[in-house]
This record gives C-alpha cells, sequence and structure tokens, in this order.
C-alpha cells in the first residue's frame, strides 16, 4: 500500500459524494467508506512497518475524520429535512377529463335494465313523421299532434309528401319500438336511450334537445302488474334508495291504459321539500300498456301479444340527482361544469 | 281548463268533498289539478284536462260525471225543459257543405228582454275566466261552460233574406266579428252566412251585423257539429283560437247539440223572459254509431294483473253510463254517446282500471321467456372510446344538434339541413359536424380555463340532391396540445379501444376549418375515418379565438365497426433483447415514415422496436440534411442472440438504409 492509495480513494470518495444529491445517499456513502474501504485499510495497516505506518495512517486518519465530520453534516441535514417534511402540503395535481353526467346516468340505467334482460337498441333523430306519429296512433291534423311541438325540416312541397318522406326531428324516443318490432319476432325487451328534440324557447327548465330513455316490453301476457314491478326495481335501484311508485291515469296516443309514474321523493322521504314541491311524489315518466294500434304499425298481432311502454327524462333525473338547477347547463360545454363529474 | 267549484257542486245534492280533498280523488283516478285558487265567493280548480277526454270534459257536466263516478256520489243535471209557443220557427237552413258540417240546429225565442244574467251565472262565468255581457250572451257562454257545445246566438232582426247557409267562405270575402276585428277570409274557412254575406266565422266566432243588444226582440240560437279537420284548418287560416274552435277541434259528439240547445232555450226563456218558437230546425242526415265492444274478464286481468271482481266491474261500467250485458265472464258494452274515446276492449281496460284504482294493482314480475339479442358490441365501443379520451384527460362536452348562420361558412350550402320556424335562429340548421360545437365551447371557456380540452359523440346530418342522412362522429378539440402531441394521444387512443395499425396521410380536404399544412387524415387499412390538424387562422380571426388548438372529427360508426373487446396477448419473452443505435443523414424533406419502413422491413420479426430519440439539424449536419437518430431493439423468442447474430442484421439494416442514394448512415 502507497500513500498515494490513500489519495485516490479521496478522490474517489469526493467524486461519488458530489455526485449525490440527495442527504440521505450521501450519509449511505459516507458510512460505506468508513465501514468498509478505511476500515480495509486500517486492517492493512498492521502488515506495514514504521515509517510508512505512520505516514499512511496519518492520511487514513484525517480521511476518516474528513468523512465523519461530513457523516455528521449530513445526519444533520437528513434529520433537519425529515423534521421539515410537510406532509399538510397539497397533493400534486392530476389533470383527468370527465364523462358528461347524462352519459353517465344513462349508463346506470343500462345496465339496471341489462341486469332484467333488456336489450340496447337505437334509431335515428332525424326521424320521418310516419314513425313519430302516424305509426305512434296520432291521428292526423289533430291538435294532439302540437302537444309536442315539433321540429320540422324545411322542405318543397311539405304538405304534399306522403308521411315516410316529411322529416322531423323526433319529439320522443317512441318511433324506435316501432322500428324494432318490425323486422323481429316477440316478444321483445327493449331500451331505447337518445337524443330528442322539441322546438320550445329554452329556459332553466325547457331545452331544444334533450334526453329520453324508452323501454318496451312486449310478450304473450304482459300486465300493468307486470309493468310495476320492472318500473319499481329499477326506480329502487336509480336512486339506490326504498323508494316507492304510484300510477295516476294520463293520456298518450300510443298507449292504452296511460299512466304518469311519481317516485317518491327519496330526498325528504316523502315529507315534503322544494325537489318535490312539498307534495312527496316527483312526476318521472309517462307510460302505459302499448296500443293495439301501435302493435299493429309494427305488424305485430295484438290479438296474441301486448305490452308496456314507457319514456323517461334522462335531463330530468340527473338534475334531481345532482341537484341541478338549470338543464341549460348540460349543453353549455362549461368546464367549470363539465370537471365536477 | 277552469272549473267552478260552485258551478260542479251544482250538479250534486250531496256536498261535495272540499276542494283540495276532490282535487286528491281527481288526480289519481281521472285529471291533474294544477292549482286551486280561492276567489271571494268560489274556488277555482284549474284542470289539465287530457287530449282523449276533450271531447266531453271541457265542461262541468263531463267532471261532474267523473266525480260521481270515482267517488260514488249521485249526480243529476239540473232539469231546464223548453215550453214552446204557438208561433212558428221561420225560415231555413240550407248545408252546402256537407262533409264539414254533420248537424245544425237552429231555434228562435222571441219577446226577449236583453239585460243582466243573475249574480249566480255571473259568478260561475268570473270563476272560469269569462266576462259577463248580457243575459243571453252569457247563457250561450254558460252552457257551453257546462256542456261543453259552443252556442251562437244572434239578432234574427238583423239577418237579411229567409235562410242561413253554411258554406265556404269566397276568396277574399270579408268579415267584421264580434270584438270588432276584421278578417279576409278564403276556401278553407266555413261561414256562417245569410243570404247575402257572412254573419259569423263557423265553429270559431260571431260577425258583429246580427250581434245581440238591448234592442234585441227575437234571437236565434246555433247549436251546430262541424268537421273536426275543417275547423282545425279554417282556424289555422284566420288565425283565430277561441273556445269553441278548441272544442270542435278536438271533437264533440253530435247528440250534445241538442243537450245544450235543449238547456240554453230554457234558460234564456225564464231568464230574460222570452218565448219559444215553435219547432226545431235540424240538420242531421246521418247519425253516429257506437262502438259495440265484447270482451271477457279474463282478458281485463290479463292487462291489468289484478283480479276485479265481476260485480265491481260490472258497476264501474255502469257508473260512467255504459250500456252493460254480462253473461257470467263475458261482457258486452256500448260507450255511452259522449265518450268519442272509446274505440275497443283496451280503452275499456283503462276505464274498469283507473276507476278502480291503480293503486289496488300489486307488484307482479313478469314470467316472460328471454330471447337473447343481438349483441351490444357498439354500445361497448362507445363507452370504451368515452373512458379512452377521459384517461387522456379530455372532457366529455354536449353541444345543441343545430348550428347558426354564422358557423355554417365552412360547409357546403347544398348539404346543409335547414330547419322550419326554429324558435330562434341559433338553431337554423342542423349540425354537419361537431367541431364548430367544440369550436364554441373553446372559446367560451377561454376566460377560465387555460387548457381546453374536449371530446364529443354525437349525431351530423347533411342532405345529398333531397336525401337527408345522419351519421354518428366523434371529434376532440385540445388548446394544450401541439400536432405531434394530439398525435400521440389519437394513438393512445386507437390503442386502447384495439384499433391498430392506422395510419396518416396528407390531407387535401382544405375547408377552411384547418391551417392547410398542418392537417392529417387518419387511414384504417386505406380507408379514411377521420382527419385532424391545427384550427385554421381565418376561422381563429372569425371566432376571436385566443388559443392555439388541435381538433380532430372521426367517423365514430367505422370507429365502432373496427373496435375490438379482446387483446391477444403477446408473450413476454425469456430472452434478454440487445440494442443498436444509428444515426441516419437524409434531405430535410425525407419523411420519417419512409425510414421507418425500410428499417422495419430489412429487420424482421427480430427487430422487436424501432425508437426515434432524436431529430437533428444544423451544426455539424450538412446543409439541406438532417440527422435521425434511432434505437433498435432485437430480441428473439425462443434464444438468446449472440451479439454476432445482432451485428448481422445491425449490418444488414445499415447496407438496406445505405442503398438509397442521399442517405447516409454515420459511424
Amino acid at each position: 500500500m502507497k500513500s498515494e492509495d490513500i489519495d485516490q480513494l479521496k478522490d474517489r470518495f469526493l467524486k461519488e459524494v458530489k455526485k449525490e444529491n440527495s442527504s440521505k445517499e450521501r450519509k449511505k456513502i459516507c458510512k460505506r467508506y468508513i465501514e468498509e474501504e478505511l476500515s480495509s485499510v486500517f486492517c492493512s495497516l498492521k502488515n506495514l512497518s514504521g515509517e510508512r505506518k505512520a505516514e499512511i495512517g496519518k492520511k487514513a486518519n484525517e480521511l476518516r475524520k474528513l468523512i465523519s465530520d461530513l457523516l455528521e453534516n449530513e445526519k444533520e441535514k437528513v434529520f433537519q429535512a425529515e423534521k421539515e417534511f410537510d406532509i399538510t402540503l397539497p397533493g400534486k395535481n392530476v389533470e383527468l377529463g370527465s364523462i358528461h353526467p347524462i352519459t353517465k346516468l344513462q349508463k346506470k340505467c343500462e345496465r339496471i335494465f341489462l341486469r332484467m334482460g333488456f336489450a340496447i337498441a337505437e334509431g335515428p333523430e332525424l326521424e320521418n313523421e310516419w314513425y313519430n306519429f302516424d305509426a305512434l296512433n296520432f291521428e292526423e291534423d289533430h291538435p294532439v299532434r302540437e302537444m309536442q311541438d315539433t321540429l320540422f325540416v324545411k322542405q318543397k312541397n311539405r304538405e304534399e309528401l306522403p308521411s315516410q318522406e316529411r322529416f322531423l326531428m323526433r319529439t320522443h324516443t317512441s318511433p324506435v319500438q316501432v322500428r324494432y318490432m318490425k323486422d323481429r319476432e316477440p316478444p321483445f325487451r327493449i331500451i331505447v336511450p337518445g337524443r330528442v328534440f322539441r322546438n320550445e324557447a329554452t329556459d332553466s327548465s325547457h331545452e331544444i334537445n334533450f334526453y329520453q330513455l324508452e323501454g318496451l316490453m312486449v310478450g304473450e301476457n304482459i300486465s300493468v302488474a307486470n309493468f310495476r314491478s320492472v318500473v319499481g326495481y329499477f326506480f329502487k335501484e336509480l336512486f339506490d334508495a326504498d323508494v316507492g311508485i304510484r300510477l295516476r291515469p294520463s293520456f298518450f296516443p300510443f298507449t292504452e291504459p296511460s299512466f304518469e309514474v311519481d317516485v317518491s321523493c327519496s330526498i325528504c322521504e316523502k315529507k315534503g321539500c322544494s325537489v318535490c314541491k312539498k307534495t312527496g311524489w316527483i312526476e318521472v315518466m309517462g307510460a302505459g300498456m302499448v296500443h293495439p294500434n301501435v302493435l299493429r304499425s309494427a305488424d305485430v298481432d295484438p290479438s296474441y301479444f301486448n305490452g308496456f311502454a314507457f319514456g323517461l327524462g334522462i335531463d330530468r333525473i340527473a338534475m334531481i340527482k345532482h341537484k341541478i338547477d338549470d338543464i341549460r347547463l348540460f349543453y353549455s360545454g362549461d368546464l367549470r361544469f363539465l370537471r365536477q363529474f | 281548463m277552469k272549473l267552478s267549484y260552485d258551478f260542479i257542486q251544482s250538479f250534486f245534492k250531496e256536498k261535495l268533498p272540499p276542494p283540495d280533498q276532490l282535487a286528491d280523488l281527481l288526480m289519481m283516478h281521472f285529471f291533474e289539478v294544477e292549482e286551486i285558487q280561492r276567489t271571494r265567493d268560489d274556488f277555482v280548480l284549474d284542470v289539465d284536462i287530457l287530449s282523449s277526454r276533450a271531447s266531453d270534459c271541457l265542461s262541468h257536466m263531463g267532471v261532474a260525471r267523473e266525480i260521481a263516478a270515482i267517488a260514488e256520489m249521485k249526480y243529476s243535471l239540473p232539469e231546464r225543459r223548453v215550453k214552446e209557443g204557438r208561433e212558428e220557427i221561420f225560415g231555413k237552413v240550407d248545408v252546402e257543405v256537407k262533409d264539414d258540417c254533420h248537424r245544425y240546429m237552429l231555434r228562435g225565442i222571441e219577446g226577449v228582454k236583453v239585460g243582466e244574467s243573475p249574480s249566480y251565472i255571473k259568478k260561475r262565468l268570473r270563476s272560469c275566466g269569462v266576462k259577463p255581457i248580457n243575459n243571453v250572451v252569457d247563457i250561450t257562454n254558460y252552457v257551453m261552460l257546462e256542456t261543453g257545445q259552443p252556442l251562437h246566438g244572434f239578432d234574427a232582426a238583423k239577418i237579411e233574406g229567409e235562410k242561413v247557409v253554411v258554406r265556404r267562405a269566397k276568396k277574399r270575402e270579408k268579415i267584421v266579428t264580434l270584438d270588432e276585428k276584421r278578417y279576409e277570409l278564403d276556401e278553407d274557412v266555413l261561414v256562417i252566412a245569410d243570404e247575402f254575406s257572412p254573419i259569423g266565422i263557423a265553429g270559431i266566432k260571431g260577425g258583429i251585423v246580427p250581434e245581440i243588444d238591448k234592442s234585441t226582440e227575437t234571437v236565434y240560437l246555433e247549436a251546430a257539429n262541424f268537421d273536426s279537420k275543417s275547423i282545425r284548418k279554417g282556424s289555422r287560416s284566420v288565425g283565430i283560437r277561441t273556445d269553441a274552435s278548441l272544442r270542435f277541434e278536438y271533437g264533440i259528439p253530435c247528440e250534445l247539440a241538442e243537450v245544450a240547445m235543449e238547456r240554453a232555450v230554457a234558460m234564456i226563456c225564464d231568464i230574460a223572459k222570452g218565448k219559444a218558437l215553435k219547432g226545431v230546425i235540424d240538420y242531421y242526415p246521418e247519425k253516429t254509431r257506437r262502438p259495440e265492444i265484447s270482451f271477457e274478464a279474463e282478458e281485463v286481468r290479463n292487462i291489468l294483473g289484478v283480479e276485479v271482481p265481476l260485480k265491481n266491474m260490472e258497476k264501474i261500467l255502469r257508473s260512467l253510463e255504459f250500456k252493460v250485458q254480462r253473461n257470467n265472464n263475458a261482457f258486452y258494452v256500448i260507450p255511452p254517446y259522449f265518450r268519442l274515446d272509446i274505440k275497443e276492449k283496451e280503452d275499456v281496460v283503462e276505464e274498469i282500471g283507473r276507476t278502480y284504482g291503480y293503486e289496488n294493482i300489486k307488484e307482479d314480475p313478469p314470467r316472460e321467456i328471454i330471447v337473447p339479442r343481438e349483441r351490444a358490441g357498439e354500445f361497448l365501443a362507445e363507452e370504451d372510446s368515452k373512458r379512452s379520451w377521459e384517461a387522456l384527460g379530455f372532457f366529455e362536452s354536449y353541444n345543441y344538434s343545430f348550428i347558426n348562420e354564422k358557423m355554417s361558412f365552412p360547409f357546403n350550402r347544398k348539404e346543409l339541413i335547414e330547419m322550419e320556424k326554429p324558435v330562434s335562429l341559433e338553431f337554423k340548421y342542423l349540425r354537419p359536424s361537431l367541431l364548430p360545437g367544440l369550436l364554441r365551447n373553446l372559446r367560451d371557456n377561454e376566460m377560465n380555463f387555460k387548457e381546453v380540452k374536449l371530446f364529443e359523440i354525437g349525431k351530423v346530418f347533411r342532405k345529398k340532391e333531397e336525401e337527408v342522412s345522419e351519421r354518428k362522429m366523434m371529434a376532440l378539440l385540445s388548446s394544450a396540445d401541439d400536432f405531434h402531441e394530439m398525435k400521440g394521444k389519437l394513438n393512445k387512443f386507437f390503442e386502447r379501444i384495439l384499433i391498430d395499425e392506422v395510419s396518416y396521410n396528407e390531407c387535401e380536404d382544405k375547408g377552411g376549418l384547418f391551417n392547410e399544412h398542418h392537417v392529417a387524415k387518419v387511414l384504417y387499412g386505406g380507408e379514411v375515418i377521420g382527419c385532424f390538424g391545427e384550427i385554421s387562422e381565418d376561422i381563429r380571426k372569425r371566432l376571436k379565438l385566443k388559443s392555439n388548438a388541435m381538433m380532430g372529427e372521426f367517423d365514430f360508426e367505422k370507429v365502432q365497426e373496427l373496435h375490438k373487446e379482446t387483446k391477444e396477448y403477446d408473450p413476454v419473452s425469456r430472452f434478454p433483447s440487445s440494442r443498436r443505435d444509428i444515426a441516419l443523414l437524409v434531405p430535410q424533406e425525407t419523411l420519417y415514415d419512409e425510414v421507418l419502413q425500410k428499417i422495419r422491413k430489412a429487420g424482421g420479426k427480430t427487430l422487436r422496436n424501432i425508437e426515434l430519440f432524436d431529430v437533428y439539424k444544423g451544426k455539424e449536419i450538412p446543409e439541406g440534411m438532417k440527422n435521425f437518430a434511432f434505437r433498435l431493439y432485437f430480441q428473439h423468442k425462443g434464444k438468446t442472440l449472440t451479439s454476432k447474430e445482432v451485428n448481422r442484421m445491425y449490418e444488414k439494416i445499415i447496407a438496406v438504409l445505405e442503398e438509397v442514394s442521399d442517405w447516409k448512415v454515420r459511424k
């Protein structure tokens, strides 16, 4: 062993320590040099003699002093750093995207119905008058056609065209009932989520386009009691609460009998609040037993088959669930709104 | 419709339930009561009459009948009978439009003293929102509110000639109505005329000429039944809608005319001290036939899912004034004349169900067989796509399906579908693309957010010739990415929904939406599935956008088709990989893709991965050239590659690259 070996060791140590940024790591290096490198130097010292032993020993001791001072220093630093470590500082922001609340609710509804053996169907948003009205037992040229403010496509000589060629934006998802049944054999269980249109001035509860979820179940022996059971289960799952439903008489050209479906208010548990307008019930759905004329439009024989159909406003349910007070927010693309979901 | 509580009470001897209880009862079995309003001397119930029941329930009599059936109370019409005098009614009725007028009745009352109505009439009219005028006019309004039959009275002395004619208006024929407004008519409108000119717009509004006033002595009263479609057409053509025209538009039974006529004439005789002329002029060529409906009790049970006792069923139908014959379980029924809405078995089932009470129908799960239907693959593609964009930091936006004139400029005018009378010009055209919506979102969000990253999946609409079509598209917009960052995200997206092998190519489509140099079309197997690029300067100026952004639009129906649900596992090799770097000098216009294809081809299967880690031009690099730095990874599935083998492949790749005349591998 030569005294230059100690110089080399010192250089190597300094180089290694300088390269390292963290105190913790530097502490480790110091320890390694004292416990491994230097101790082997001291071990081999005993094989040396006189002058060289004293010279190298002195140098090695100096180096040990240097390293252990540094170690003390680093220990202090690490201790300080650990003391200063603030677990309450905010987490680093991670920017994720989000899925629209209407999509989320629609998927939730779909999952519930899929569990009950329903399939999902779709149909065109740009519909013709035959499917939107005629096939659904809307009498031609009757005020009932005006109940839904229809948005028509501008067409030349519209009045003279047959209803299959007169276009409009569908006012409900019900045309898909007939489209779906027309080229298939019963029984049917489907839901039809989708965008629908009304030509009315927009305000906090009305939009020119919004979302509906249509349901249809047709078989050999379907009853109002079956409807109650299917829809009752759906709402319990949807609101994740033991809500009840009630049926009130109503009128739709495409169902007979027809009902309005109210669900008991899950917010106040029927005690009365602003959501249910103090009645304990929220109107959520129009429904009924499919009118025989609708089955006939779809080439299904009403003497063998019957069923129920319903339509649910997705926007309205989303508003109730998230306590959103303005339907227009859904179609604003406003990130201050979207990023909350 | 506004109903007077006091008016309804007049049909019952028994006391009605209090207004709020009555409203609850109506709501559960009949119609919704929107509001109960207390006035000085009455309660007003604002009831939402279902349109199927407009033919009998736009009347207090109809609503009273319903209350009688559901509350099991006894109702009766206050007795009113006409005592005719000796003087015969004078004149003739000539109905020229047989298809538009199903019945026309005329009666006369002489010696009438026009004056103020008794207070109960005025009170009930006011509750229903009708202004009292004089006793004769008030009675016609009163009886309409009572029975639902529009009536019209006129001063016989003010009519010229000897007959009343029901005909079509002549083109440009003029009339001044009771409210002193002037209308020019056309052939779509029906009029009631004397021998010379119109005295009223049939079923819609009376004319001012034969108006009943203080000097009136002989009143002629009309109770007619006009075809609903004709009145609807006429009402649209003149632009007037009245309580009368509304009732005709929904349709009322012909029999109602005589009920209302009898009551109104009796009341005028009684209150205005007139004397009824003998005889009725009644044009009524064809009596309406009522449907005869047969059904079994079991059918009712099957539809409702509850066993309504036979006796109850019979009682309910009788209380609703159906004619009922029952033979054990077999029913044979005829609806009362006023129920135009009852046409088949299902209509009768509804009557039984709602009167019996839907609350008595208990839940019963369906016992139908489940037929497996088509798989919903396209819905999974949509869900997966949305999740992928969410994970890539994008927010899902929903925009209107419409655009305004301002946003329509980049599109071919002939392809735009225009709306008929939209409520706002914001909704003038159906959107031919999702991009205008996202651009609008960018503009609106710019002041609040530095980075805007959005996506939307929705339908767009175009027409070719007169053929309209719609297609589901997917669009994205990001102000946080540059071209290649966006391309990277697109790659990630396609990778996640398992569409591999998309390629990018120059895009000739320069519709004005994109910067023409920074736009690419995206292809799958040679077919274009969309394009993306930087927003054009023109758009940024027009929309006053502050930030630059990337956007793109894709045919989502294609994406759904190509989307796969299951990925095949690529086995991890147990053998180590070896790495070699290549620095390649190429002319500046050489595309990366060309080089990549060459390396890939030369490397074969064992070349597992090619990484471009640097593109450099400038110092040390000759003019007009650039340097691509690649890192190549070699790995074999079945053995450890020796460095000799790796070098051989490496040399082969270099040789292939150097075959190209302007390319040079730097060593």
